[in-house]
């Protein structure tokens, strides 16, 4: 992880030079802000660690009380029962896949073009359409989930996978356009008068030169298009009728309740481990690209 | 910091989505909605007839605090599955609002339906007409540690057979054994509460849910007696501390740490108990009323109905009145220790080695199931007056204020 | 996709230079902007609009739905729970949105630069933001169960508590319990803007700045801070905006407990809508929390974008 932000900034020597003058003048100084990142490692770790390690408990060890640190034995299966629940992990994966893959490519195919022209673009009443643009961003979204799936089963979008990654697109929607519109505002003019000398069109300049200069910032739409897809949980269930096209959240809900709401601790970490490991890799991976885009995207 | 990078990406996800890509369901199944926690019964179930029959039932499974939000929006949007189960409370609220398919002349006529446990036929039936039956039924009894019984000087044997005597064994049990607790109840639960303390109440006779704006409602002996019970045992220290907030989420969890004498619970508790905690030593009793031999339950679990706009209603008919068979019943729950619907099956061979399921099994014959509308309003609702009364009379005290708030609250929802 | 249009529009105005080209060109930006504006129009507006229909009438999850004007309205401004929630809510914001923008300001002084460690640090404390809600908050209830809860096995331990204790049976335990769990969920997310904010004020004055001399608290107070305003404000705008419309972490949490005390603005319409069944009460009160959180965050973009930019 320590890539982070890497390459994200381009004076980043200075700032090496200036924080070297500044935060580590002193030896102990430097010890010091050492010594409080590594006690914030162990904070910020710890919950995670400890639901991995409660969920690699034999499910009766995990309810003893008060709990132990350590597990006295490994037992998989809190997984198992995860793995094994209804239609079977991989199912509910593959619906979680598709889905956050398509609130992605919509999330694109709208937040690109709509940040060029916000950012690029003179136009009328700009800041009307800005503030309709944020308007989800607003709304309580749990209240609109009725008549949109109301009309939404009107056009037979109800029970797809298209259906439900719109709505996802609807929740991530603000930011990604924010996020864009900053970005394409970042790029030097200079970059775009280029272009109009070379007499390209404003779309082929888009493609040709805006873009490659945003992929930090489409990466990072990417990157929060993916989680919230991942994680959200009261659309999935209102808008798919079927086991076989439910999504993670949905199986991870099922599986940790018992009787009148009791649950099922042991179920539940194994749960929240597995619906945040995806989310993770995705983050490792794709960090250096994303810290740049809010860098660019969010910071002007 | 180029296309090619992002490009990779979008591939790498839609690709690994297509691999995903669920198949396509065949147009001959029929689709049943069940809630999560009686989703195990019901697949046992719907195992036994797809082991039996051409046609394919297929199971989806619903969080339980969804069921109705699902159901209610899918049936405004036409798109309905061709079976339901879920919640016998919420029967009446369905039938009025006309969600259900009649199935008085095909059900009704069917002798298995005569048999089925009265609460369920009760709750199924509405202005004269019939619109479900049991599926996976459960009842509320007493679950109380032995161990703990025997370390008080209790007789494990006996369990209490009155409100007042398990307020008496719940005290020794604190008094005598270090650590231990006599009594645990979800504070903060309003189903669960009327699952579990409701039955004491109505067991000597009170009424406690209003059916119109001036129908008697907690009324009757009962009332104030288990909230007097459970107001001593709390100022007293024999109910956990943590009872206040419990949501539910705690529900099974604190008796399965060894430390609760005795708790309301449900049939549910012996499998889960013996099953994961075979250390427990624990009895089964029914829930005591104010004088000996009140004895009460709550009919719980789910029926099984079919909602309008079933695209397969008469197959899903076969399906209702085929699970009501002796086969069925006795097969798929009976033999999988799960309560049968029908009470003449009750006492069936698979039960025989296991006495704490006959406690339960007679606990349905015993058992009630009160006939209300806006049943979410009155008790589940976070801040219903079912709820507030309890938290009201048992952690503040004052029980006839909170006796006579909840009467109010309730009869208004009720005359709206 | 409309984006097509804008390209020919372009390539006619360039070329041309007549009154039609003038007339595109002014609306050029617009085409780019019109999917994501219909899309919006069509799935967030529309249902808007049928949620406002529905206010005025008295649909309910089992039927009805008869017009009854704003009777429903007229409901909530006597429904003292409703303004209670909202209090609540109003109280929570208050509450956890310092702690979010200062802790979150203070972690990114401390991590902004790029040197191993604090990358380490600052993509550890990034992580949680890619957990869901939902599974964060039922974690955090884990870590304060009294039973089995390792967070107050851990204060035990450590002699801050004597026994384990009870978080959500007190209205200001569970809102610090709740704000813990946010903190950890969410302060990653702020720190990451400020980050950027920092470095890129360091790159660009960062050098100015050191030949000035002055120690690093004057420069933070100096220069730092007043540029990273707009990223302060704008990183505002959205803790706010959802902290007023805080849900998940409630309902799984505390449950509205005790007695009520913790519901948000949103839980109660939750309640309403799909306990009670009441959508039309419902979505008037979604529609009264709308107009606030309107009014609030227009008054915020209008305020930063008039403000210097960093």
């Amino acid at each position: 992880m320590t890539a982070l932000a890497e390459g994200a900034v381009a004076p980043k020597v200075k700032v090496k030079a200036y924080v070297a003058r500044t935060a580590g003048e002193s030896r102990g100084l430097g010890y010091l802000i050492g010594a409080i990142c590594v006690f914030l490692i162990v904070v910020m770790m710890a919950p995670i660690v400890l639901s991995f390690i409660a969920s690699i408990k034999p499910s009766a060890e995990a309810r003893v009380s008060p709990p132990e640190y350590l597990p006295r034995a490994l037992s998989l299966e809190n997984y198992l029962k995860v793995y094994e629940y209804q239609a079977g992990l991989l199912s509910y994966l593959g619906n979680s896949m598709l889905v956050a893959a398509l609130t992605i490519l919509l999330c694109l195919l709208l937040a690109v073009p709509a940040g060029y022209g916000l950012a690029r673009f003179k136009m009328p009443f700009k800041e009307v359409w800005f503030i309709i643009l944020l308007a989800p961003l607003m709304i309580p979204y749990q209240a609109l989930l009725t008549p949109l799936y109301l009309t939404f089963s009107k056009w037979g979008l109800a029970n797809s996978h298209i259906g439900l990654a719109m709505v996802h697109t609807i929740l991530q929607l603000p930011f990604s356009i924010y996020l864009m519109r900053n970005s394409f505002e970042a790029i030097p003019k200079e970059v775009e008068e280029a272009s109009r000398v070379d007499g390209a069109s404003s779309f082929q300049a888009l493609i040709s030169i805006f873009l490659p200069l945003v992929v930090p910032g489409v990466v990072t739409v990417a990157l929060f298009a993916f989680i919230a897809s991942w994680n959200e949980f009261l659309s999935a269930l209102i808008f798919m009728n079927k086991e076989s096209s439910f999504t993670v959240p949905i199986m991870l809900v099922s599986v940790r309740a018992g009787r009148l709401g009791a649950v099922d601790w042991g179920a539940l970490q194994a749960g929240v481990i597995l619906s945040i490991l995806p989310c993770v890799l995705i983050y490792i991976l794709l960090q250096k690209y994303y810290v740049a885009g809010f860098l660019n995207g969010a910071v002007k | 910091m180029n296309m090619p990078v992002l490009g990779r990406t979008m591939l790498a996800l839609s690709l690994s989505a297509a691999l995903f890509v669920p198949a396509v369901a065949h147009a001959e199944t029929l689709s049943i909605w069940a809630r999560a926690s009686s989703s195990n019964a019901a697949q046992h179930m719907i195992d036994l007839w797809n082991a039996s029959h051409e046609d394919k039932i297929e199971l989806t499974t619903i969080p339980d605090n969804q069921m109705v939000t699902k159901l209610a929006t899918s049936v405004q949007a036409g798109d309905v599955p061709d079976l339901i189960s879920f919640d016998l409370i919420f029967m009446p609220d369905f039938m009025k609002a006309g969600f259900l398919t009649d199935l008085t002349d095909t059900l009704g006529a069917d002798p298995n339906q005569a048999k089925v446990a009265q609460a369920f036929r009760d709750l199924a039936s509405y202005d004269g007409k019939l619109y479900g039956t049991g599926f996976t039924p459960d009842v509320s009894i007493l679950l109380y540690n032995k161990g703990l019984f025997t370390q008080a000087g209790l007789d494990p044997e006996s369990p209490p057979k009155t409100v007042a005597e398990l307020e008496k064994f719940a005290m020794q049990i604190k008094e005598k054994v270090p650590g231990a607790y006599g009594y645990y109840f979800s504070g903060s639960c309003g189903g669960c509460n009327i699952f579990t303390q409701a039955p004491m109440m109505w067991a000597s006779g009170a009424t406690l849910l209003p059916t119109s704006g001036d129908a008697p409602a907690m009324d009757g002996t009962g009332v104030k007696e288990v909230l007097t019970m459970l107001r001593n045992l709390w100022t007293a220290g024999a109910i956990p501390e943590s009872a206040e907030a419990d949501t539910g989420a705690n529900f099974q969890a604190t008796f399965e740490t060894g430390t609760v004498g005795m708790q309301g619970s449900g049939g549910f508790a012996i499998a889960a108990l013996k099953a994961n905690h075979p250390e427990i030593d624990f009895g089964i009793a029914p829930l005591p009323g104010v004088n000996e031999g009140d004895a009460s339950s709550f009919v719980g679990g789910d029926v099984i109905a079919v909602p309008k706009g079933s695209k397969n209603a008469a197959k899903a008919i076969e399906f209702i009145q085929w699970q009501l068979t002796d086969e069925a019943q006795l097969n798929a729950l009976a033999k999988n220790l799960i309560l049968p619907s029908r009470s003449d099956l009750a006492d069936n061979e698979y039960f025989k080695a296991e006495p704490r399921y006959i406690t339960t099994a007679k606990a349905v014959g015993i058992g009630k199931t009160p006939y209300a509308f806006k049943f979410n309003d009155m008790v589940n609702a976070d801040q219903s007056p079912w709820l507030t009364m309890l938290q009201t009379a048992v952690f503040d005290g004052d029980i006839d204020g909170a006796i006579e708030a909840a009467r109010e609250t309730m009869r208004g929802i009720a005359a709206q | 996709m409309a984006a097509a249009n804008p390209a020919a529009a372009t390539f006619v105005a360039s070329e041309q230079g007549d009154a039609v080209s003038a007339v595109l060109r002014k609306y050029q930006g617009l085409f780019y902007v019109l999917p994501a504006l219909v899309f919006v129009v069509l799935f967030v507006l529309w249902p808007l609009a049928q949620l406002v229909y529905l206010s005025l009438t008295d649909t309910s999850l089992l039927g009805g739905g008869k017009f009854i004007g704003l009777e429903n309205y007229a409901k909530a401004l006597e429904d003292k729970s409703f303004w209670r929630a909202l209090g609540f809510t109003a109280k929570y914001t208050v509450f956890i949105t310092p702690i979010l923008m200062g802790l979150g300001f203070a972690l990114a002084l401390l991590t902004a630069p790029n040197r191993p460690l604090q990358q380490l640090t600052r993509g550890i404390i990034f992580l949680p933001v890619v957990i869901g809600i939902g599974s964060s908050s039922l974690l955090w209830f884990w870590l304060f169960d009294q039973q089995v809860g390792m967070f107050n096995r851990i204060l035990v331990d450590i002699g801050l508590l004597s026994e384990p204790m009870v978080w959500f049976t007190k209205a200001d335990p569970a809102l610090l319990a709740v704000t813990i769990s946010i903190t950890w969920k969410v302060i990653g997310f702020g720190m990451l803007l400020f980050v950027a904010g920092i470095q890129s004020i360091n790159g660009e004055i960062g050098e100015a700045a050191l030949i000035d001399g002055g120690n690093y608290w004057q420069r933070v107070w100096y220069i730092i801070l007043p540029l990273s305003l707009r990223v302060i404000m704008l990183t505002t705008l959205i803790s706010v905006i959802g902290s007023m419309l805080a849900f998940d972490q409630f309902y799984i949490m505390t449950g509205g407990n005790p007695r009520g005390q913790t519901f948000t603005s949103v839980y109660w319409i939750y309640q309403n809508s799909f306990i009670s069944f009441k959508l039309g009460y419902g979505a008037a009160l979604s529609i009264i929390l709308t107009l606030i959180i309107l009014v609030f965050s227009t008054l915020q973009v209008i305020l930063s974008n008039r403000s210097p930019q960093a």
